[in-house]
């Protein structure tokens, strides 16, 4: 195992940019190579050594044996764990836009909230997001009809808006509460929102499952209701008491699952 | 409004010049000229007319710098163009804003510039239509020239948008009111509808009005696409309309012969932004299955859509384009300019053509009056306040020929009617000579 | 400047060189008989030398190009890279920015590409692009089938109005040739609508695609312009449209061609797409046969292949009604764009899957047309970019051209679906392209095509636009090697454009400025200013633009090439 401890010692306003610094390309260096990298931030590069403190432990052999901490706040450090194939990130505060965007394997964990895009474009491995995540969580690129495909995505705290835009597989669990539109354009993949939920999930959404244990404030025109089920199975995954189940979204001809906990959502029937 | 007698003191009429004012890009106004001023504008409406006249007294004369006093004191063009480019040369995350109120020519070397020293090229887009575009990535884009709707439209629906205040030509001179070569009778062939929660001039104008409530626009749009699948609605009033008049509207919508929806910053603005451009464009794709419809936005100034396009054809992406890795990065909220600014990432500014101090939110404002900001513009502005270099442009459309895309994307070539006044350049000259400047300061600090 | 290519293979067909060991010299730009001793000598001995490439179809400059740009940040996304110290920065897959378009046709030895649409209305547009791409010489094709005056004028007979129409026109749009598109289908488009085959009329305008078709080549061939008409025919893409195809090109076999250079009177574009049997997609089958045969007993037709890539990509076309029915079948986001008293036009997404029966059938077709008809010089090699493919992918569409073994192999082991080989009579076709014909269709017939006497061949006085490719032709087989033959082919060892080397070892090394290509009648100023009088009073009711500021001014079309036409002749 190698294990990389980076502490942060100067804040930049100007972002970070951690897209190279992924156990990928980074289980070989040892701490000189770290201390030579120079970091993109804005249109230039400066030393990482500016802005952190380094420890490195340990050897690895392959990805999989690197485990990196940035044992601090990285509020201003985007694209950690983008790309990354294997291996452990873990961020010991905040951490900025596109945490773990287009991850592949491994895991990354945010022990504060992230911010937009965090999961954008996920394929695999896992991520978790102790505190809150901002806009477009797990969402796919602008454009592009194919979004987060695979992996996990397991958010402690709140979701902003737009969870999920064009999901096409994989899974993302909200414990907490959900804003609008969470699953628009989905057309695979399983979401699962344990808290309460503003509107309009599942908007245009053709296929996968959306499961809403907390309160529902308003519903699309384009859901039609299935049933009352008790303790339904969804995706293989079991839940206990009664949810209302919908379909849609029609206007684009959906077939996706929706299904609120009928307790808290009594007013929708 | 007053009767004003007619100008009949003037040298000469320069015809058929384009206002460089709205999105509507009207090319009919004809400039009256006497000594080198305008004297007079024919056809133009209220607002490009007072464009054109514009009052001297707001004119940026000279290229000002600000002093260790807080003041912008006179300057000669050297000495200000050299202050501008060593600011950008010393730049981290230099954003140059604007845009659309200048032409295509003066943008390409702007791109230039900014590839150069990889800073953020981004235009009004970003507090406008952004939303629009991104929705338009999301789902598609059925639009047509403004043409088309002239010689076919027999139905004109505006949501969002009051082209009456803020396009006041487009009815008349493209979408209700002209006769077409299938709509001979104009008006009279034609229905208007607005969507819009408030009673707006152009819905006084309209044949009908749907005051959805606000916010209401995604569930309204989601409920005619759930009755053209054939759906019966559950709820008896959504969004604020009664059910069965979202079906009757439903019916004529489908059976109208050329429908176009028009929609405005009013659509994007509201909770639920670009979802519900995404939904009104899927709207349309599904008319399409009944009969022809088409839509388009309602562009703002005069080449905000130019600028889109500009960067489009030149580097893939429309706005908010980022070149601080050597390649371009297109991506809302990173490399959009209010969350530059919002963020304090941005440490030197530039903007041309445009009025952020008229149109930023607070915490934006805030972080350009702490870093330095030069401006490119004819007008004293509140931007001029937060500026450290100013740079005085001329007038695109009546000083300076240049091209630009009207919101529908025709391209068309903007004529000068007068001569600039001697102190001021051409935002094509200033870019360029910015362009130089820089190049020489990076070369000598390779 | 003086040069000396030395000791290439060269391949030029205009000239009847094939595969000689010889030296290409070239002088200020254009190609000579001979050099001083100070000429530089660049050795590539035992390469393959070819007239640099010409591309008779595609888009790429442009309003549509634009709409797809826009509406496809994804499809940009792939294939950014960074500048370089000579090089701007580059996006973009299918549809990418204008440099990066530059460069890589620039990489793949071409020097003219034409674009092959573009609506008079917005012809500043395309010619702004042209000034954004750098590399390679464009003529623009500008759009006339669908044209309410064309409409008009060709239900009435009036063939000379239409030539005064088509020459000003070619003016004012700074355009090369005369394209048409789904002929009164984009028209019909305006209602939602389309026509099928070449006898069902215009909604209102009462006019057939026969008689529009008609009319316009022989205006076109009234003034003698340097291209044919230059067509998408009706019914693209629909299983059973073979019969269409046959019948467009055959109603202009008893029209005059008037053109010394080249020999047809039409240029069927994107062959592939029209070439279908069957009724629906469940029971398609080539239709390659009946259109091979009619163009190899007739000489009035070329035609260049549409060929399919299995790629995704973004299909754009002023075939209106088509894109909305393929968004119909993709469920892909559409784009659209009607142009007034012009044009429609569309745009969607598309992925091309070897796992897909269709797709694969569709690429068997293109490769059956270009081995069915018999004489190459009738044949070029297009992908109809990026409809089918986009041009990155000509080096592998050369590839397969050149190698039964490979199209074999890739029917054999699932590469495409077996469609391929049930439905098209591929598998059956062992014809190879040599490198003389690979120079056929991608050179020397397209140069004769369109008239360009200048280019596509390396005989003195033709402007020194040169490929040289990394192979040795005496020492490789290229029936063998398919991947070598597309890398070679992606990678020109050198590309030189007028005299320039643009392009050495696979990487761009100088950059300099597109030139427009276009065409300007003389002689026929009288007709045009007759018929600009009569129109202009229904111009400036229905268009939304003044005349004054429809035309495109000259500072749109630096630097320029103008092949003058004389009407008179
Ligand atoms: S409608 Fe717009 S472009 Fe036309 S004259 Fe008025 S302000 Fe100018
Ligand atoms: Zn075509
Ligand atoms: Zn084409």
């Amino acid at each position: 195992m190698k294990q990389i401890t980076l502490t942060p010692i100067k804040f930049s306003s100007i972002a970070l940019e951690f897209d190279e610094l992924i156990p990928d390309e980074i289980y070989g260096w040892s701490k000189e190579d770290f201390e030579k990298y120079e970091v993109p931030v804005g249109n230039s590069r400066f030393p990482l050594t500016d802005y952190y403190d380094i420890e490195v432990e340990g050897e690895a052999q392959s990805p999989e044996e690197v485990k990196m901490i940035i044992d601090g706040d990285a509020g201003r450090v985007k694209y950690i764990g983008c790309k990354m194939d294997a291996g452990e990130i873990v961020v010991n505060g905040d951490a900025d836009l596109h945490a773990g965007a287009e991850m592949e394997g491994g895991s990354l964990t945010v022990n504060g909230n992230a911010e937009s895009y965090c999961g954008r474009e996920m394929k695999g491995g896992e991520i978790t997001i102790k505190g809150n995540v901002r806009e477009y969580a797990g969402t796919s690129y602008i454009g592009e009809w194919r979004g987060m495909s695979g992996g996990k995505l397991t958010i402690h705290g709140n979701a902003g808006k737009q969870l999920a835009d064009a999901m096409s597989g994989g899974e993302i669990h909200v414990m907490g509460n959900c804003d609008i539109l969470a699953g628009i354009h989905m057309t695979k993949g399983f979401i699962q929102i344990d808290g309460d939920v503003t509107r309009w999930p599942g908007g245009q959404m053709k296929n996968g499952a959306i499961v809403i244990n907390g309160r529902l404030e308003r519903l699309l025109e384009g859901f039609e209701l299935d049933a009352i089920v008790t303790d339904p199975e969804v995706e293989g995954r079991q839940f206990t008491g009664k949810y209302i189940k919908y379909t849609g979204d029609i206007g684009v001809n959906g077939k996706g699952t929706l299904l609120l906990n009928a307790e808290k959502n009594r007013h929708h029937l | 409004m007053a009767y004003e007698p007619p100008v009949t003191d003037y040298d000469k009429i320069v015809e058929n010049c384009t206002c460089a004012f709205c999105g509507s890009n009207c090319d009919d106004v004809d400039i009256l000229v006497k000594d080198n001023h305008v004297v007079g504008v024919r056809h133009a409406c209220r607002l490009g007319a007072s464009k054109i006249m514009e009052d001297e007294d707001q004119r940026l004369t000279v290229p000002m710098i600000r002093d260790e006093n807080g003041e912008l004191v006179e300057v000669d063009w050297d000495t200000a163009l050299d202050k501008a480019a060593e600011l950008i040369a010393g730049a981290v995350r230099p954003v140059f804003y604007g845009w659309s109120e200048t032409s295509i020519e003066a943008m390409k070397p702007g791109l230039e510039l900014t590839e150069l020293v990889g800073a953020v090229i981004d235009n009004q887009a970003t507090i406008c239509h952004g939303p629009t575009v991104q929705a338009v990535q999301n789902v598609g884009y059925p639009l047509m020239t403004l043409g088309e709707v002239k010689n076919r439209a027999d139905m004109v629906v505006y949501t969002g948008s009051n082209p009456m205040n803020a396009h006041p030509r487009h009815l008349a001179r493209y979408t209700t009111f002209p006769k077409g070569f299938f709509r001979k009778r104009g008006r009279f062939d034609r229905t208007l509808v607005t969507w819009d929660p408030k009673y707006s001039d152009t819905a006084k104008l309209s044949d009908i009005w749907v005051p959805f409530e606000e916010n209401g626009d995604y569930a309204f749009c989601n409920a005619i696409r759930a009755v053209l699948k054939g759906k019966e609605l559950k709820q008896d009033v959504i969004s604020g309309i009664p059910k069965e008049d979202i079906v009757a509207l439903t019916e004529k919508m489908k059976n109208t012969q050329f429908g176009a929806l028009f929609f405005g910053l009013g659509l994007t603005h509201t909770l639920s932004k670009q979802r519900n451009i995404d939904i009104a464009i899927q709207l349309v794709q599904d008319l399409n299955k009944y009969t022809k419809w088409v839509l388009l936005p309602m562009r703002g100034h005069f080449n905000v859509n130019g600028f889109n396009i500009f960067m489009s054809y030149e580097m893939g992406f429309p706005y908010g384009v980022d070149f601080s890795r050597g390649y371009p990065r297109y991506m809302i909220g990173e490399t959009t300019t209010i969350d530059l600014l919002n963020r304090k990432e941005c440490d030197v500014f530039m903007v041309i053509a445009a009025d952020p101090g008229a149109h930023f939110p607070g915490g934006a404002l805030a972080h350009l009056a702490d870093i330095p900001v030069i401006q490119i513009d004819i007008h004293w502005g509140p931007s001029t306040e937060l500026a450290d270099v100013v740079l005085p442009g001329t007038f695109i459309g009546v000083e300076t020929a240049g091209t630009s895309y009207r919101m529908d994307s025709v391209p068309i070539f903007m004529k000068k009617a007068i001569d600039p006044p001697e102190t001021c350049r051409e935002d094509e000259w200033i870019v360029n000579e910015l362009l130089k400047r820089v190049t020489k300061l990076k070369e000598a600090s390779k | 400047m003086e040069y000396i290519l030395k000791n290439g293979i060269v391949y030029d067909p205009i000239n009847e060189i094939n595969g000689e060991k010889k030296d290409v010299m070239f002088k200020d730009g254009k190609i000579v008989n001979s050099v001083s001793d100070d000429a530089k000598v660049i050795d590539v001995t035992d390469k393959l030398v070819m007239p640099a490439g010409i591309d008779v179809h595609c888009h790429l400059a442009g309003p549509k190009l634009c709409v797809g740009r826009l509406y496809r940040p994804e499809d940009e996304r792939r294939g950014v890279k960074p500048k370089t110290d000579i090089t701007r920065p580059e996006t973009g897959f299918s549809i990418p920015n204008c440099p990066a378009t530059g460069y890589r046709f620039s990489k793949m030895g071409y020097g003219t590409v034409v674009e092959a649409a573009v609506p008079p209305l917005e012809a500043k547009h395309t010619h702004e692009e042209i000034i954004a791409i750098p590399n390679i010489d464009i003529p623009p094709l500008t759009l006339f089938g669908n044209n309410w005056f064309i409409l008009q004028f060709a239900k009435e007979g009036r063939i000379e109005d239409i030539a005064a129409f088509v020459s000003a026109w070619l003016k004012i749009t700074k355009g090369y040739g005369v394209k048409i598109v789904n002929p009164c289908g984009s028209e019909a488009w305006g209602w939602g609508m389309n026509v099928h085959g070449i006898d069902d009329p215009a909604p209102y305008w009462d006019v057939t695609a026969r008689e529009v078709i008609r009319a316009l080549a022989q205006a076109n061939e009234m003034l003698g312009l340097p291209h044919s008409i230059h067509i998408h025919p009706n019914d693209l893409g629909h299983p059973g449209n073979f019969p269409t195809t046959v019948n467009t090109i055959d109603c202009m076999k008893d029209i005059k061609k008037n053109s010394e250079y080249r020999n047809q009177t039409i240029h069927l574009t994107h062959a592939q797409f029209h070439c279908y049997d069957g009724t629906s997609w469940r029971d398609v089958t080539s239709g390659v046969e009946p259109v091979a045969d009619y163009i190899n007993k007739h000489d009035h037709v070329t035609m260049d292949m549409g060929q399919v890539t299995l790629d995704e990509t973004t299909t754009m076309t002023a075939d209106g009604p088509m894109e909305y029915d393929l968004y119909e079948l993709t469920g892909l986001k559409w784009a659209n764009k009607d142009i007034e008293l012009e044009t429609a036009s569309g745009l969607v997404p598309f992925i091309y899957s070897g796992r897909n029966p269709v797709h694969s059938l569709q690429w068997a077709i293109g490769l059956e047309l270009a081995l069915m008809i018999e004489d190459p010089w009738k044949v070029c090699l297009t992908t109809d970019s990026p409809n089918a493919g986009p041009f990155i992918r000509y080096p592998r569409v050369m590839s397969w051209l050149m190698s039964y073994q490979r199209r074999a192999e890739m029917m054999d082991n699932k590469e495409v679906h077996a469609w391929a080989g049930r439905k098209s009579a591929l598998g059956t076709l062992d014809r190879e392209y040599d490198f003389y014909d690979i120079a056929t269709i991608t050179r020397a017939g397209p140069s004769k095509i369109y008239g360009f006497e200048d280019r596509g061949h390396l005989g003195a006085g033709a402007i020194a636009d040169i490929a040289v490719y990394d192979l040795e032709p005496n020492n490789f087989d290229p029936t063998r090697n398919a991947a070598e033959v597309e890398k070679a082919f992606s990678n020109a060892l050198y590309t030189i454009k007028d005299g320039q080397i643009l392009v050495k070892d696979g990487e761009i090394v100088k950059v300099v400025s597109s030139k427009h290509v276009r065409t300007e009648v003389e002689g026929f100023e009288d007709e045009e200013k007759r018929i600009l009088e009569e129109i202009m009073p229904f111009f400036n009711r229905y268009y939304t633009v003044k005349f004054e500021n429809y035309v495109v001014h000259d500072h749109y079309a630096e630097p320029s090439s103008v092949y003058k036409v004389n009407a008179s002749k």
